[in-house]
């Protein structure tokens, strides 16, 4: 898929460039970092124009995130009747509204494999659309500026920038999935700690 | 139904840590290698200071006024190669091309344009920064 798309690029531009991270960001398979990477060489052999594929991609993005926010939004009916009274969910929900903003800046390009996810869920949290908007775009900045610069650095090698960052991204996803399920196992065990310490003290 | 609970989440977690490990294990070693590779590389020079002569570089999904441009060989001489005529192929990758033109000959189009480029590709003028510069002119006292 990424290959057709690149050919699509390269006859079309910045404005397919960003319709495709504009469809990435709405969790359609595209390839998103792969094509920014691609985009800033494109932009050092004179294929594309820098300034304006960065730009016309950065809004594709942000909107696309803007969507799915909206998506996770309208779902939060939904989500509430069936999750709602479950206070797993609800001190889910309590552990990222206070990790928000770091959460949406570093899925955008650090752990983007997380970054559709992120949307739904900070659609359906409290979180204001005004905030999620502004570490959004911060998020989406660093993506495009990072994996854009490096494909402009590396020009005709770029995709060994890309491969190294691909697995890259999935050795972070690895890394957090890992990390949940031992901070998920610590704070069972002491929670089986205290319950069984209760059990011990004897009533007056 | 308590057990229940505590087991169903035990088996949550211990799930996680596996597929957490399992993946770090999968990208990891795919980490290591594309490390490795891209770590003996460096940038080349910007783009207007020099033409790109590696061959190797070339992909399917190139399309010839790319490879054009990138390996400054005119279009025609690539479109001439490959016998297929100019109009209407513009905006094709070379893998659309073999489908449409060779389909008995899978990759005889990136065969064929790589060769073009090796024979018609403009010198570089070639400087060896490591080869002392040998004045020929005595120097004057």
């Amino acid at each position: 898929m990424s290959d057709f798309l690149l050919t699509q690029i390269i006859n079309y531009g910045a404005p397919l460039f960003a319709l495709f991270l504009c469809l990435g960001a709405l969790g359609i398979p595209v390839g998103a970092s792969v094509l920014v990477i691609a985009a800033g060489a494109f932009s050092q052999q004179g294929i594309l124009d820098w300034p304006l594929t960065a730009t016309l991609g950065l809004i594709g993005a942000v909107l696309g995130d803007a969507i799915s926010f909206g998506i996770g939004f309208y779902a939060k009916h939904w989500v509430d009747d069936r999750f709602g009274r479950s206070s797993t969910w609800r001190n889910a929900q309590k552990s990222f509204d206070s990790r928000a903003g770091l959460a949406i800046y570093l899925t955008r390009f650090l752990i983007t494999a997380l970054a559709v996810p992120i949307n739904l869920i900070a659609g359906g949290s409290g979180i204001k659309f005004r905030r999620f908007m502004a570490y959004d775009s911060l998020g989406e900045f660093t993506w495009i500026i990072l994996y854009g610069g490096l494909g402009y650095l590396f020009g005709s090698q770029w995709e060994l920038v890309s491969d190294f960052i691909s697995n890259f991204g999935g050795l972070i996803l690895g890394v957090v999935v890992l990390g949940v399920g031992v901070w998920l196992g610590l704070r069972r065990r002491r929670s089986i700690e205290s319950e069984s310490r209760n059990e011990k003290i004897p009533e007056m | 139904m308590n057990n229940q609970i505590n087991s169903r989440q035990r088996n949550f977690v211990v799930g996680l840590i596996i597929i957490g490990l399992m993946i770090i294990g999968f990208f990891g070693l795919r980490t290591a290698r594309a490390f490795r590779q891209f770590h003996g590389h460096r940038p080349p020079p910007p783009f207007s200071e020099h033409v790109e002569t590696d061959v190797e570089l070339i992909r399917d999904w190139m399309t010839v006024p790319f490879i054009s441009r990138m390996y400054h060989v005119p279009p025609p001489v690539l479109f001439d190669a490959l016998e297929i005529p100019e109009h209407g192929n513009k905006e094709k990758g070379l893998k659309q091309l073999n489908e449409e033109y060779y389909p008995q000959a899978q990759g005889i189009v990136l065969e064929k344009i790589k060769t073009t480029i090796l024979a018609n590709q403009p010198q570089q003028i070639q400087t060896n920064p490591e080869t002392p510069v040998v004045s020929t002119v005595p120097a004057t006292p």
